[in-house]
């Protein structure tokens, strides 16, 4: 799936590995800084996966708090035996709480260590971005054509196979397959440009200020 | 640590949040994004497109199926006319023709037939098994350019696929087999090289391409390569893979799904055959 490692590469592994035993070493030493951001790092990268397993916000909104709370406790009493392996660990502690959550759905929630002096998870949260990355994902998916955007959404909003798509947009399964690899893969490069674009109309404005 | 150009995420991240992703592939792909920024924002991007989409009422069309937009002159309706009747009775002579590569497999694996069903009804069963493997299609599927193709195909792929299309299966594979596999056609080369390797008889290694293929997830060839597995699994005699290989076709609803409902009752029809006992048996229940 991905290219092995050269000599760079391998060097921007060891300053990894460095930067995260650093990180967990600060951690467990109850830098507080360190936890905020070990919090701006991962937060996104649990958010993701949770949004994407379950596929509910409200859920994954929960859950992303008790994920983080639960990875900061384990570093400050130093669980965390190679420093080359937080992500691992962060997306284990994820897939359990995750496991949990929906084992005993039925059930109490998970209850949890509370502990003081807890980093602002919602400073992780940039509200902002987050609103202009909709904004700009809405004018992606507006230049697409038509019977593309009815693709994407039957895809991705209510979860339809490429079959029932093409019967009801009567096309061909493979053309609705292309379709709609072709249309994500345009909207992606479309918001990755408009980002850039903004972000260096953000800078041309704080040059000119 | 990986240099990463967002290839996995291409490849992975729609079908993740789809959640078609077979669970072993969601996690090789958490644990590659959860240190790889490119594809984080590959997959945020994608997250962030679907939230939109579920705010945004798109009116989701039905579409018409589409009605001759001009009067077509008369002429244009009789050269169509003549093309059908052509098509048609290259079709009907094809269809007529004896299957010259079919038979070979079939002769080779009539031994693996179970006994029981021989002991109790030698002539049906030799005959179903016969008639089994003559079901498989072992022709090569189609390649058509798609023409929503984007720019930067990777150069061995088309080579490969020009090998593909002029039918040099051998040339084609070892071409094929050098599409990087962090191309977007990384997927297909699999796929037509697998489906070369059914062509050549190599059914082991067609076998092992092409279920990776048809377990990895919504691709533009998934149902190709069940459909294909499930030839294979007829040309070797074996009406309980090909079951099921074609009953996962169907479920896709895709191009092949009356093919694989037809051939699926044939095969239906020829277990019954060797063995009408169990044909009954399963009526019964």
């Amino acid at each position: 799936m991905l290219s092995k490692a050269g000599p760079e590469t391998a060097g921007l592994a060891v300053q990894k590995v460095r930067e995260t035993d650093l990180l967990a070493a600060a951690i467990a030493s109850g830098d507080r800084e360190a936890e905020q951001r070990f919090v701006q790092q991962y937060l996104p990268r649990v958010r993701a996966m949770l949004l994407a397993r379950t596929r509910n916000a409200e859920i994954t909104a929960d859950l992303q708090q008790d994920v983080m709370l639960e990875a900061i406790c384990a570093l400050r009493r130093g669980q965390l035996r190679e420093a080359a392996k937080l992500s691992a660990f962060v997306l284990g502690i994820a897939r359990n709480l995750l496991n949990s959550h929906f084992g005993n759905a039925a059930h109490q929630p998970v209850s949890l260590e509370f502990p003081d002096n807890i980093p602002d998870l919602t400073k992780a949260t940039d509200e902002i971005a987050k609103r202009q990355e909709g904004e700009l994902a809405r004018c992606a998916i507006a230049s697409l054509d038509h019977v593309d955007q009815s693709i994407l959404h039957m895809t991705l909003v209510d979860g339809l196979k490429p079959g029932a798509i093409a019967e009801r947009l009567h096309l061909s399964p493979d053309v609705v397959r292309q379709r709609k690899l072709r249309a994500t893969r345009k909207v992606v490069n479309l918001v990755s440009k408009l980002s850039q674009n903004k972000s260096g109309a953000h800078l041309h404005e704080r040059d000119a200020l | 640590m990986t240099i990463c150009n967002g290839a996995p995420a291409e490849h992975f991240a729609l079908g993740y949040v789809e959640g078609t992703l077979p669970e072993v592939e969601a996690e090789r792909f958490e644990e590659h994004y959860f240190d790889c920024p490119v594809c984080l924002k590959h997959l945020q991007t994608i997250q962030t497109m679907a939230q939109s989409l579920a705010q945004q009422s798109v009116a989701t069309i039905e579409q018409p199926r589409l009605k001759m937009p001009i009067a077509w002159p008369v002429w244009a309706w009789s050269g169509g006319a003549v093309a059908a009747l052509l098509l048609v009775s290259i079709f009907t002579y094809k269809s007529l023709e004896p299957k010259l590569a079919q038979p070979t497999v079939a002769q080779s694996e009539l031994k693996s037939l179970p006994q029981a069903a021989t002991s109790s009804q030698p002539v049906r069963a030799s005959a179903a098994a016969v008639h089994l493997s003559q079901l498989a299609d072992l022709t090569l599927p189609v390649y058509v350019v798609p023409n929503l193709r984007g720019d930067g195909s990777d150069a061995n792929f088309e080579t490969g696929m020009r090998e593909y299309a002029a039918g040099n299966c051998q040339d084609a594979i070892v071409t094929l087999r050098q599409v990087a596999e962090q191309s977007a056609e990384a997927h297909a080369a699999e796929f037509y090289s697998g489906a070369c390797q059914m062509r050549l008889g190599d059914f082991p290694a067609a076998t092992r391409g092409l279920r990776k293929i048809a377990d990895s997830g919504d691709s533009p060839q998934q149902e190709a390569a069940l459909y294909i597995l499930a030839q294979i699994a007829l040309a070797g005699n074996d009406p309980v893979a090909a079951h099921m290989y074609l009953e996962r076709t169907i479920a896709l609803r895709g191009d092949l799904e009356q093919r694989a409902r037809q051939q699926d009752r044939q095969v239906a029809e020829l277990i019954a055959m060797s063995n009408p006992a169990q044909g009954e048996h399963s009526e019964s229940k």
